[in-house]
């Protein structure tokens, strides 16, 4: 994508695109952040960056109100990042939600008592993984519960400002954020399992 | 007032007149942590904290849930001369 990225031309006057750069590049560090938390590939961000930047440059007269400029730059690059991973069929399919409301992670470690001689038993349950396998556990949500958590938790958004890029009713961002961390949970504790870290392999027990 | 203006009418009145049961007040942990709910849903919320000792313990492991998240995610620092490569392309 980069050779066709680094030859595209927009026509844009230079007034213009001095306003432009004065909006949107000191959003550029939390775009690629938020690129690569959501692809875990530096190559990939960079390309998806860059292309949000051209695609921003050559709608910028659509940009109605300076101060949305982020959330507007952050819709760009989410769509992007959408149709990116369109067919990639890499998504689980997920348990339905009443399954996912009665999973307690806090619960399953009283229960399994990983580390029976913890006094700070589920400080110490998490304090076992390593930064990849939460990361990995991340990559793992489907998008649409992935999206809303990365903008949670790397950039702080609000949730009115996470439905203005998700272009989806507040009421979603919160069932989406709910929803996505069971799901978190979920897998930092089959992680947990595939590493011995927890003894039983019961999944009747689980919820 | 809720964390969605167009809740249903009443619903924000329904809290404010009942307490609130435990499977209520875990459904809400995140949006309360996330500080998107305000009004009798927040303060019904709240009144349940003070009673429940329980959903207190297991808000206080959601918040750390998310404060390790946040942390291991790391952060991620623009690699060397994109900035300069961006005002490039755009210019």
């Amino acid at each position: 994508m980069r050779q066709g990225v680094e030859q595209a031309v927009v026509a844009v006057d230079l007034d213009s695109r001095r306003r432009f750069e004065e909006l949107t590049l000191p959003h550029l560090a939390a775009l690629y952040r938020f690129a690569l938390k959501l692809t875990g590939n530096v190559a990939l961000a960079d390309d998806l960056v860059q292309e949000t930047y051209l695609r921003a440059l050559r709608g910028f007269a659509s940009l109605r109100d300076p101060g949305a400029a982020r959330s507007w730059l952050f819709q760009i690059l989410n769509r992007l990042v959408i149709d990116h991973h369109r067919g990639a069929s890499r998504e689980a399919p997920l348990p339905p939600p009443e399954e996912l409301d009665r999973f307690s992670l806090y619960d399953l470690i009283w229960e399994e008592d990983p580390l029976p001689y913890s006094d700070r038993l589920h400080e110490d349950f998490l304090g076992q993984f390593r930064d990849e396998e939460v990361r990995a556990a991340l990559l793992a949500l489907p998008e649409a519960f992935r999206v809303p958590l990365v903008l949670l938790y790397t950039e702080g958004m609000t949730y009115r400002e996470m439905a203005d890029v998700l272009g989806c009713p507040v009421g979603t961002v919160m069932s989406r954020l709910h929803r996505g961390r069971k799901i978190l949970e979920r897998e930092l504790w089959e992680c947990a399992r595939k590493r011995g870290l927890v003894k039983t392999w019961n999944t009747q027990r689980d919820r | 007032m809720g964390v969605r203006p167009q809740a249903r009418a009443g619903e924000d009145m329904e809290y404010a007149t009942r307490p609130l049961s435990c499977e209520e007040a875990v459904k809400q942990f995140f949006a309360y942590l996330d500080r998107a709910l305000s009004g009798e849903r927040m303060e019904a919320l709240e009144a349940h904290f003070d009673a429940c000792l329980d959903c207190c313990e297991r808000l206080e492991f959601s918040r750390k849930v998310d404060a390790f998240v946040k942390d291991r995610l790391g952060d991620a620092p623009l690699p060397d001369g994109m900035e300069e490569r961006i005002r490039r392309l755009i210019r």
